[in-house]
């Protein structure tokens, strides 16, 4: 390894003495050991929160519920307010300048702006 | 630049007797670790981790937080990117943890066998029990840590700013961090989890809005915008606005402040180097060059004609010897003598000798002798006017040719004269032009221009409409509304659609196919030759050609728009000082707005104002005194708090859904990112905290559902 990579001991070492089991240890090298973690969406389905009182806080019900307010449209492109809606790309414009250049834009870019707020269609 | 990685390696490990806890704010973005009692971390770092490969051994190896990036280039970092342990603040991957465990006690010095002092640790609100209890075994089991502390990052932050009078007992604690934001009511000093609530929006989204809006803005500088730069820009130059819809109309109607309110980031560019116009002598060098290289095409050309000129005499003069020969040869002794040079008859070589002749006189440039004018007697027909009875079998046959030869000969005059009226007509319109333009000719090319321009959005539009075919032509709506930009024009497509109904829709019911005359015409239809691609130019294209040819003539400026290529224009273009700025307009309020209306990125929860009423009405106190004392005392810390003008938009937001004339006080606190590790330290080093931690017997004697209600108190 070249010097200035070790100067800055930019590598973390194998072996720490403060550890009671090193890393190799754990995950011997050439074995496969599958996936070993679960997702935070499994996670949470272990977690079995319908047996526990609702009233209870856990990581679940204290998410945010949708909006009360009217929500506020912008234009996917300019982010100026949005009066207008394509049907034919679902983008929101802002005037006709916006217009024309969203009809001139290639779907993969229209795909991209729809995307950015989880409305692009997606292939499964 | 606000975040500053510190990743030097302490050396005064040994001097912290074994009773001193190491407190650790192990946030989404930002890894901090230090000493309690201490009023800084002693090292901080990005908690995220890279596993590249060394470009010139090819080991795997481990490189955790941010490093210069200078040094990376030793190696592969193509296949991995970095990684966090976290997803919307928990914890899920703790190998990955490990990894930033081992960095963080190897540079604050650790040495021994073990970790021996107690930890704290934040985590999030309501962590899963799963992800709590990871940890503990990840400390207990690999670190030997005696025992281990839990507690809430923005509940530290509160306590802290509380203990500096920044804010009071009851209040609220807002903080939008770098993966989620949350809201959590404190009543007497303590966090109220009941009431708190939490959005999955934060810094990253921010970032990575920007970076994306960019992205799609500037194509051609997509390799500028690396995560860091745009984090960068991000803490430069974003800020939330008051109202956002007058923002944006702000910059929508260009006004002076909108003006002011943009940015520029000038790429690096440096200028093409200017090229001297070519002199006079230059000049006189390439006309000279071109005109001899046309004198000696000229050359070639007039060679190859009075070549080809001799050929043919030759050949004429060949061709009349042997008629002249053939004069002296009986009838009967023609074939035998034109056996050997190849002709059949005596017609055959005449025929043979006109065509040489005729394309002689073309070559010489002669006008080819003009078709003999019909003799528009009626002595050649003279049988069309005697009646039928009158005449014999044979006469009766002769007539009907002659019928026809009259009637083919009328249509070719009548083709010819029609042809002349147009020729007529062409050059009347002409000289009606000419008039026009002498009269005015700037009006005429303005007619001309609007007249051009008009015929070819014509144009463009029945192209475009072939190719994508109007939304009738489609069976379903639906499929004409997503598909853009599909590879078959609509000719093709209904072709497809009748192929594919073919194929699957007999055996359904009766199959009458055929019944009909009609039936038949599907197969014309279906056949590829249906495909009208190379129909003839129309009227139009006609026209536009006419005009866009007169223009070209008229007009020095005039550039037809089917003859430039619109790709090869931009291309053509050297490239400016503008083509590589990056401006920020409306970008720099609209990216952090996301923390106030998630819907914006497809998150459909409330914003972060709406956060704190929803906070209230869930704490559900009914007790009046005691809200307003909380909406009296808001505090905001965590990193996204910095955005300048987050206080105002709070206030007025808050206000919006307050009742009228409750009092509002919001506070950032004093320092929004490094106060959840200060209040920690304060917290880890008074004598109470040792009622708090649990030691490794504990977490396996009480189990996991003790784990689970396992809550720190604050106020000690």
């Amino acid at each position: 390894m070249e010097t200035e990579v070790i100067e800055a001991e930019l590598v973390l070492p194998n072996y720490l003495s403060f550890k009671r089991i090193q890393m190799y240890d754990k995950y011997p090298k050439g074995q496969s050991r599958g996936r070993h973690w679960k997702h935070l969406k499994q996670i949470i389905q272990a977690e079995n929160y319908q047996n526990y009182p609702p009233d209870e806080p856990n990581y679940v019900n204290i998410e945010s519920p949708p909006s009360m307010h009217p929500c506020k449209r912008i234009c996917d492109i300019t982010g100026y307010e949005a009066p207008y809606y394509d049907p034919k790309t679902n983008l929101r414009y802002a005037n006709t300048d916006v217009f024309k250049m969203i009809r001139a834009l290639p779907n993969d870019n229209v795909q991209r702006y729809l995307s950015l707020r989880n409305a692009a269609v997606v292939l499964k | 630049m606000p975040f500053i990685s510190k990743i030097e390696r302490q050396s005064d490990y040994n001097r912290f007797s074994s009773s001193t806890p190491i407190v650790i704010d192990n946030g989404a973005s930002y890894f901090r670790i230090g000493w309690a009692g201490e009023t800084e971390p002693r090292v901080v770092f990005r908690n995220i981790v890279q596993r590249p490969r060394h470009k010139s051994t090819g080991e795997t190896v481990t490189i955790v937080g941010d490093h210069d990036p200078a040094l990376l280039k030793y190696f592969d970092c193509t296949r991995s990117g970095p990684r966090s342990a976290f997803d919307s603040d928990v914890v899920f991957q703790f190998e990955i943890m490990e990894y930033i465990l081992d960095f963080a006690f190897d540079r604050l010095g650790a040495t021994g066998s073990e970790i021996d002092h107690p930890i704290l640790i934040t985590e999030c609100v309501c962590n899963p029990v799963h992800s709590r209890s990871k940890m503990a075994e990840l400390l207990f089991e690999t670190y030997g840590v005696p025992s281990i502390a839990f507690g809430v990052d923005a509940a530290f932050s509160y306590k802290y700013n509380q203990q500096r009078s920044v804010c009071d007992k009851d209040g609220l604690a807002m903080c939008p961090g770098f993966a989620t934001t949350h809201v959590i009511p404190f009543v007497d000093g303590e966090p109220i989890y009941k009431g708190s609530c939490r959005t999955n929006i934060g810094g990253f989204h921010v970032t990575n809005y920007l970076k994306q809006l960019l992205s799609l803005k500037y194509p051609y500088h997509l390799a500028r915008f690396t995560w860091e730069k745009v984090e960068d820009l991000k803490m430069e130059h974003c800020y939330i606005a008051l109202d956002y819809v007058s923002e944006a109309q702000l910059f929508q109607k260009g006004m002076k402040e909108a003006e002011e309110k943009t940015k520029m980031w000038q790429l690096p560019w440096v200028p093409p180097p200017v090229e001297a116009p070519p002199s006079e002598e230059e000049i006189a060098r390439k006309a000279a060059n071109k005109e001899r290289q046309g004198q000696r095409l000229r050359e070639m050309a007039e060679a190859k004609r009075s070549s080809k000129i001799n050929e043919l005499e030759n050949e004429l003069r060949g061709l009349e010897f042997l008629l002249n020969q053939l004069g002296h040869f009986q009838e009967s002794d023609i074939p035998s003598f034109l056996a050997e040079t190849g002709y059949v008859s005596r017609q055959e070589v005449e025929s043979a000798r006109s065509k040489v002749v005729q394309s002689l006189r073309k070559q010489k440039g002669e006008q080819p002798e003009s078709e003999k004018p019909d003799v528009p007697s009626n002595e050649k027909y003279t049988l069309i006017n005697i009646p039928d009875d009158m005449l014999t079998a044979e006469q009766l046959v002769e007539k009907k040719k002659q019928l026809s030869l009259k009637s083919m000969s009328d249509g070719r005059q009548r083709l010819k004269q029609k042809r002349q009226e147009e020729l007529q007509e062409r050059v009347r319109k002409e000289r009606l032009e000419e008039e026009k333009h002498s009269k005015n000719p700037e009006l005429y090319l303005e007619q001309l221009r609007a007249r051009y321009k008009d015929l070819s959005e014509k144009i463009d539009q029945r192209k475009r409409l072939k190719t994508n075919g109007g939304s009738s032509t489609n069976g379903n709506g639906l499929a004409g509304s997503v598909g853009r930009g599909e590879r078959l024009n609509a000719a093709q497509r209904e072709r497809m659609r009748l192929l594919a109904t073919a194929a699957f829709d007999r055996g359904k019911g009766e199959d009458t196919f055929g019944a009909k005359d009609e039936d038949w015409q599907l197969y014309k239809l279906m056949s590829k030759d249906n495909d009208d691609d190379d129909e003839e130019p129309d009227e139009d294209t006609t026209e536009l050609a006419r005009i866009s040819s007169k223009l070209q003539a008229l007009d020095p400026k005039f550039v037809a728009a089917g003859t430039s290529q619109p790709a090869e224009a931009p291309r053509a273009r050297p490239l400016t000082k503008e083509d590589f700025q990056i401006v920020f307009g409306v970008e720099r309020f609209r990216c952090p707005e996301i923390l106030f209306s998630p819907n914006w990125i497809g998150v459909d929860q409330v914003g972060l104002d709406e956060m704190a009423g929803v906070s209230i009405r869930r704490l559900s106190c009914k007790d009046e005194k005691l809200e307003e004392r909380m909406t009296n005392s808001i505090l905001v810390t965590g990193g996204s708090s910095l955005f300048p003008g987050i206080i105002e938009r709070l206030e007025a937001g808050i206000r919006m859904i307050r009742p009228c004339g409750s009092p509002i006080k919001i506070v950032r606190a004093l320092d929004p990112v490094m106060d959840a590790w200060r209040g920690a330290s304060a917290y880890a080093s008074t004598p109470g905290f040792y009622t708090q931690t649990f030691t490794r017997m504990d977490y396996y004697e009480k189990g996991e559902d003790w784990l689970r209600n396992y809550q720190l108190r604050y106020s000690l």
